[in-house]
């Protein structure tokens, strides 16, 4: 490899809170970093949060000068709506093929005003919403998502269906619109790559016992955390479908657990703060927590948790054995450890999903002839002595992909992936 | 010199001017002092903006430039970059956010106006006072000092050595490797911790530039980041050794709480009750029992009980690594005693990621017994041992056994609180040393080029351990380049001479512990390099000597005033 530390180049997939913290180090370095992202925006999971443990932050805040850091800094190339195709070489020189889809919209000139919205007639549920809201065609995916600018979605846009629609065209005021962008095919010569392509969670329609899309009141974390959001659908108001606050809520930890094998690591403790959060808001509100051990690992979780249980918040450790519904609420049949069957009835259960890697790891793991274990995680080089190597000598691997884990672990992780880069050019 | 300030006012298309009335705020604002030239302009941060503002701030010799457009967050940079290109001094700038904070959060096209003129004029007033900055660089040493000799000290002096940087790594024992180097078995492959430090060693030695110091203290930490003195001094012969590093590792690692703290375990007055550091020992060959298993009868256990969470309650904290080496144990009971029965007393599992929970279920597998129970009491029983044990639902019993192996919870080791007293770096009620940022800076301190890995953090396993050194590596590997200057903080804080009554206020409020105390002039220094120009000095500073550069009284009293006129 060379020995100039300013020539070295890196690809980074994924621009999550570990893809961010990895490109910001390398760049500070004086690499030239390639963020290759493929939804139309960046920040990852965390910026679908309204607060994160233990301080109860707001996400959205915490992460936003990092993200602006980001767009300003000249040695990182953000590449959003792309998607590597290729990788061919090895460390020190990696010929890497990324496919960038067209916007549709000029970077340049669009000031994230908003105006073309209205007028655009296609309207559609938004993903990043949990479905819980509608978007247009041409859209961003939640009020101060970055970039600020909009992306047009073809599979639902009426011109890219055959439509003679340029109602959004006509509505910008920046000819920022420009319908004969292409997907483009780029070539980029990299020293080094890092994965950091993130987690999903487990699908709750395949526990169907819960309840989940079946039952009305029943949500999934993630779907809580839209509607705790100043930002979401119901701009943090907590509402049930029917628009009623809810009284009671039972949080069940744990979902996926025993399909899956393993434990999730951080679902403990997002369901308590899920609960501290809702406890804030609806004053009064009785919140139960079904669980079966507790996992608050380490100096500080412990203490969130002992303070959300003084707030009034049970928990009660127990097995699941039946969901239903009551009224106009859900009946949870459970049992205790000494064997008692008892039922609780709530307006509002919220169900705690396993962690799952990222729908992409497998189509990236042949892409870059990295490995996977049972779970669909990528497995490091050496477990517990090189955990953000992978056997492929210069391809490095930091967080949720690697493993569920928590923010401060994922950092950690991506800035050692810079820690092993930077020391790979001596 | 004549103050000659130009004032630019963004349409933003017609995100500004559709509820802000431009041609009034120019009526209004041209007639007032020092104005060389007022305009609107379509779109300034447009390629053609930006050259239209360099060409006018040219042509029109303005000394301070005002740009009434959206938030200084979107775009402060496009236009102190403008500035830079136009040959004008950025800091001699101002924003005024007349969209956020005018046209899109009212209808009011009138009150709008009104607010946009204020926020203007207090521009105006404010940026006619400020004074002209440039960037500062400094000198540094890539070298690097690692305090603390076990697994996360080694990996980081690994990854930080190169023939361009050297590592003086000080271990304070006669011998590299720390806690694990004693393991006789590591989670969850069940290979030797000493086999693992050797190979670690074998990689540390064939780097050149990691000089070891062992028997050694490190006496003396001064400086700030990228220009630290240290003293190392060795125990035994008094020898000292004196040497610059641009940054400083700590992985001064843990100890264990001593059971005797807690008389219901029974630790010290009960032969067979051990801790789990005297229960590693016992498996290492040529240690006190030669590799075997034995009550102090000389006799191996027939039935042994691991209670979890010693300590967990009083600490208020769990220690993360507990459960996963109390079933490693179970493990090598069963290896070695394969017809002693083995207990497991716990009180939550915690068995976080991918891989741990395999190794439970194999565990389980095995035999062993899991019982749930907090309360534990442990008593003598004749020849043996009671375990009496309640869980806080009341579920409960006892459990006969001739061994018992206590878990007990980790705690900082013993020289972490004297390096945080050195450095000035906060610790938590337990004495672990505080992060600069609990999530987004898990290995930084609140003193910059100083890094904090592993236990001395906070609980915590080999894997994550050697993860948080490799990303101190990366911090620092990202800032300190060898032959590249540290660039510094602009905005900086400034302590007037003259006004400083030597209070010491300021130092005991800075969280960057970047102001100094001056003993033969008796007033406080600020140290530009690790200042980050927060502020919180000037406020405290009951003299009024204390401030930030750009944020000066005048600056904000001449903006506050003309916002309120």
């Amino acid at each position: 490899m060379e020995n100039n530390k300013n020539s070295i180049s890196v690809l980074v997939i994924g621009a999550g809170i570990a893809g961010i913290e990895s490109s910001l180090l390398l760049a500070n370095s004086g690499a030239k970093v390639y963020l290759v992202e493929k939804a139309s925006y960046f920040g990852g999971n965390i910026i679908k949060c309204e607060e994160v443990y233990p301080n109860m932050e707001c996400a959205t805040c915490m992460i936003a000068p990092k993200q602006q850091e980001l767009l300003q800094n000249e040695n990182i190339e953000l590449l959003t709506l792309s998607e590597v195709q290729e990788v061919q070489g090895s460390v020190g020189d990696f010929a890497v093929k990324v496919k960038n889809k067209a916007r549709y919209v000029n970077l340049e000139n669009c000031i994230g005003c908003n105006e073309c919205f209205g007028p655009c007639p296609a309207e559609v549920d938004n993903e990043f919403e949990e479905r819980l809201s509608k978007r247009k065609a041409i859209y961003i995916p939640c009020p101060g998502a970055l970039p600020n600018a909009p992306a047009i979605d073809t599979d639902n846009c009426l011109r890219f269906k055959g439509e003679d629609c340029q109602l959004c065209q006509e509505a910008c005021m920046f000819d920022a619109i420009d319908y004969t962008q292409r997907d483009e095919e780029l070539e980029l010569n990299v020293q080094a790559i890092v994965v950091a392509t993130g987690f999903q969670t487990y699908d709750l329609t395949q526990v169907p016992q819960y309840g989940y899309k079946k039952l009305n009141n029943v949500y999934s974390m993630v779907e809580v955390e839209r509607i705790c959001a100043s930002n979401g659908p119901t701009e943090g108001q907590i509402v049930l479908r029917d628009g009623k606050t809810p009284k009671s809520v039972a949080i069940i930890h744990c979902i996926g657990r025993e399909e899956k094998g393993y434990c999730s690591s951080i679902c403990c403790m997002a369901s308590i703060k899920q609960a501290h959060f809702l406890k804030n808001k609806i004053p009064g509100l009785k919140i139960t927590q079904l669980y079966s051990d507790l996992c608050v690992p380490g100096r500080v979780y412990q203490k969130f948790y002992e303070e959300v249980k003084e707030s009034g918040v049970d928990f009660i450790r127990a097995r699941v054995n039946e969901v239903k519904e009551q009224g106009t609420g859900i009946a949870i049949k459970y049992r205790t450890e000494n064997g008692k069957e008892n039922t609780l009835n709530v307006d509002m259960l919220i169900l705690a999903p396993a962690i799952e890697p990222g729908i992409d790891s497998a189509r990236l793991a042949e892409i870059l002839g990295i490995p996977q274990d049972e779970h669909g995680f990528f497995i490091e080089k050496e477990p517990d002595l090189d955990s953000v190597d992978t056997p492929r000598e210069g391809v490095f691997i930091a967080g949720c992909a690697q493993s569920p884990k928590d923010v401060p672990d994922t950092v950690a992780e991506a800035e050692a992936t810079v820690g092993k880069i930077l020391s790979l050019s001596r | 010199m004549a103050k000659k300030i130009g004032v630019y006012v963004c349409e933003c298309g017609n995100n500004i001017a559709d509820n802000v009335d431009i041609d009034r705020i120019i009526k209004t604002i041209s007639p007032m002092r020092n104005i060389e030239v007022i305009e609107k302009y379509r779109l300034l941060c447009s390629e053609d903006g930006k050259e239209f503002l360099k060409q006018s701030i040219k042509d029109n010799e303005l000394t301070h430039l005002v740009v009434a457009a959206c938030s200084p967050k979107q775009h402060e940079q496009t236009f102190m970059n403008v500035c830079l290109a136009a040959g004008l001094n950025p800091y001699l700038f101002q924003m005024a956010n007349i969209r956020e904070q005018c046209a899109w959060v009212t209808s009011d096209k009138e009150e709008a106006t009104d607010k946009a003129i204020r926020q203007i004029t207090a521009a105006i007033a404010r940026v006619a006072y400020q004074e002209a900055l440039g960037k500062r660089e400094i000198d540094v040493s890539p070298d690097v000092l690692v305090v603390g000799g076990g697994i996360a000290g080694i990996r980081a002096a690994q990854v930080l050595a190169s023939p361009d940087r050297k590592v003086y790594l000080v271990e304070k024992s006669s011998s590299l490797g720390g806690k694990v180097k004693s393991f006789d078995k590591l989670f969850t492959k069940m290979e030797s911790g000493s086999a693992l430090i050797e190979n670690e060693l074998k990689k540390a030695e064939q780097e050149e530039n990691i000089e070891v110091f062992t028997n050694s203290e490190v006496e003396q930490i001064l400086g700030f980041f990228g220009n630290f003195e240290i003293k190392v001094v060795k125990e035994a012969t008094g020898e000292e050794r004196e040497f610059n590093v641009g940054a400083v590792v700590l992985a001064t690692g843990f100890d264990l709480m001593d059971p005797k703290e807690l008389p219901q375990y029974g630790y010290g007055k009960l032969e067979d009750v051990y801790t789990s550091i005297e229960f590693e020992e016992m498996n290492v060959s040529g240690g006190p029992t030669d590799g075997k298993i034995l009550l102090k009868n000389g006799k191996p256990p027939g039935s042994v009980a691991i209670i979890h969470c010693v300590g967990r309650e009083e600490k208020g904290y769990c220690s993360k690594v507990c459960c996963m080496y109390s079933l490693k144990f179970a493990r090598m009971l069963q290896d070695r005693l394969p017809e002693a029965k083995v207990s497991q007393i716990y009180s939550d599992l915690c068995i976080p990621g991918k891989a741990y929970q395999k190794f439970y279920d194999e565990t389980r597998g095995l035999g062993v017994e899991f019982i749930h129970g907090e309360k534990i009491n442990i008593t003598q029983n004749g020849k043996g041992i009671t375990v009496k044990y309640e869980s806080n639902s009341g579920q409960g019993g006892d459990l006969a056994v001739d061994m018992v192996i206590l878990v007990p919870a980790m705690e900082p080791g013993t020289d972490t609180n004297r390096f945080a007293e050195m450095l000035g770096i906060p610790v938590d009620n337990e004495g672990f040393l505080a992060q600069e940022h609990q999530l987004l800076a898990p290995v930084a301190s609140s003193v910059e080029g100083v890094f904090v890995v592993g236990c001395a953090q906070g609980p915590k396993n080999i894997s994550e351990s050697i993860v948080q050194s490799e990303a101190a590596a990366g911090k620092i590997l990202s800032t300190l380049v060898p032959g590249r200057k540290l660039e510094l903080e602009v905005k900086t804080s400034e302590i007037s001479e003259t006004f400083c009554t030597g209070c010491k206020t300021c130092i005991s409020v800075c969280p960057y512990s970047a102001i100094n105390f001056d003993d033969s002039r008796k007033i406080a220094v600020v140290n530009e390099a690790l200042c980050h120009g927060c502020g919180v000095c000037a406020a405290a500073c009951p003299s009024g000597a204390a401030r930030v550069k750009n944020f000066a009284f005048t600056q904000i009293y001449q903006e506050v005033e003309a916002l309120l006129k």
